[in-house]
């Protein structure tokens, strides 16, 4: 009985541990904010956060040093302003995530990490030649 | 010397067998399409998934043996369970770097902190961890009991660093073939993924199989050296004769 507690009290250890973990730093556990959370609870003007989303279909606008973009989580859009040249898979209706601050309006981001989904998907084929990958909207 | 039935020199079946799979898998890799939206990059898929599937399926093994060696007290689910936790090592680091390999052309950084990411790492450490354990001790029932410990306690970790990205937003997606909504790949590639898959799983066994067979042969080893410890000692070591050397030598 005793080799049996030796055992079971430090598995139920660990178990609890564990337990506590994914139940009271889930929202540390989070990698980025949607535009909803951060529209509705604004975070300090100085915190540093990421906030993630799709890129709103119509909305990217080039400009010198950057790019301008909405945030769209289906419920409430954030304007983003981006510094630095976007990632190679940057594309309307993606899935982005941009770290920076946001000032009550606009999301000044320095740094952008593009999300795929977890679809693959074979291209269109057209006549016996595939599309470039990424073309399609 | 025939450990387990299997020559540590030649070719098994399943040395074979691996061979074979891994030749028509990478053939399917390379000549199935690009994906739609990454492109060929893609085909990493290939490699990443099915070693995590392969690392798990190793951490399994490595509780079954754990649990059957408390229960039987028979070594040879130890070394079943230290092949199958190395194996697991090995493939857990293999699905990182193809991981990473991934992120920098795709998401654009080759790591992040997020939470499947960070989770991952934890997971090989904490098995590298049960091989630095094992190191530390030398009786090997002590060992096997420690480490079957261990082994079962750590694989808590295996469905927390699955279901991470369910559990919560991260930067890396959802599963693709274990999707709740059904398997988000068209037919051609979800081919070249099995291929993979059985691909590494055979690779997988047979590098087991063989862990296997040496960790029988360390514990022969340890034995006939713990065994003839005392007559070894009095048979290597001859005394000094240095009084009947010098009266040879005046005689």
């Amino acid at each position: 009985m005793s080799r049996y507690w030796r055992f079971v009290v430090p598995a139920m250890i660990v178990l609890a541990v564990v337990v506590f973990l994914i139940f009271q730093l889930s929202s540390n556990l989070v990698f980025f904010n949607t535009p909803t959370e951060l529209v509705e609870s604004p975070p300090g003007t100085d915190a540093r956060l990421r906030l993630g989303g799709q890129v709103a279909a119509g909305t990217v606008v080039t400009e010198d040093g950057g790019v301008r973009f909405l945030v769209t989580d289906g419920r409430r859009s954030v304007p983003v302003v981006h510094r630095g040249a976007p990632q190679q898979l940057f594309a309307e209706g993606r899935g982005v995530v941009v770290e920076g601050t946001y000032d009550g309006s606009v999301f000044h981001s320095d740094s952008m990490l593009v999300r795929h989904d977890e679809q693959y998907r074979v291209e269109d084929v057209e006549d016996g030649v595939y599309v470039n990958p990424g073309s399609q909207p | 010397m025939n450990a387990s039935g299997h020559r540590m020199g030649g070719a098994s079946w399943l040395d074979r067998a691996a061979l074979a799979a891994v030749a028509g898998a990478l053939a399917l890799a390379f000549l199935t399409p690009p994906e739609a939206t990454q492109g060929n990059v893609a085909r990493l898929f290939y490699l990443h998934v099915p070693s995590v599937s392969v690392a798990y399926m190793a951490f399994a093994l490595a509780l079954v043996a754990s649990v059957g060696y408390l229960v039987s007290r028979r070594m040879a689910f130890d070394h079943l369970a230290v092949a199958a936790a190395e194996v697991g090592v090995v493939f857990t680091g293999f699905t990182i770097l193809a991981g990473m390999i991934w992120a920098k052309p795709t998401w654009g950084v080759y790591w992040t902190w997020s939470a499947r990411l960070t989770l991952t790492a934890i997971m090989l450490f904490v098995y590298i961890g049960y091989l630095a354990l094992r190191r530390a001790i030398e009786d090997p029932q002590a060992r096997a009991r420690r480490a079957a410990i261990y082994g079962i306690v750590s694989v808590v970790q295996i469905p927390v660093v699955h279901f991470s990205v369910v559990w919560w937003r991260d930067i890396h997606q959802l599963g693709t073939v274990a999707n709740p909504t059904g398997i988000q790949m068209d037919g051609i590639l979800l081919v070249a993924f099995f291929a993979g898959l059985v691909a590494f799983t055979l690779v997988a066994a047979a590098l087991v199989t063989r862990r296997y067979a040496l960790a029988v042969l360390e514990a022969g080893v340890h034995d006939a050296a713990a065994r003839g410890a005392g007559a070894l000692a009095g048979d290597a070591v001859e005394a000094p004769r240095i009084g009947a050397r010098a009266g040879e030598e005046h005689g």
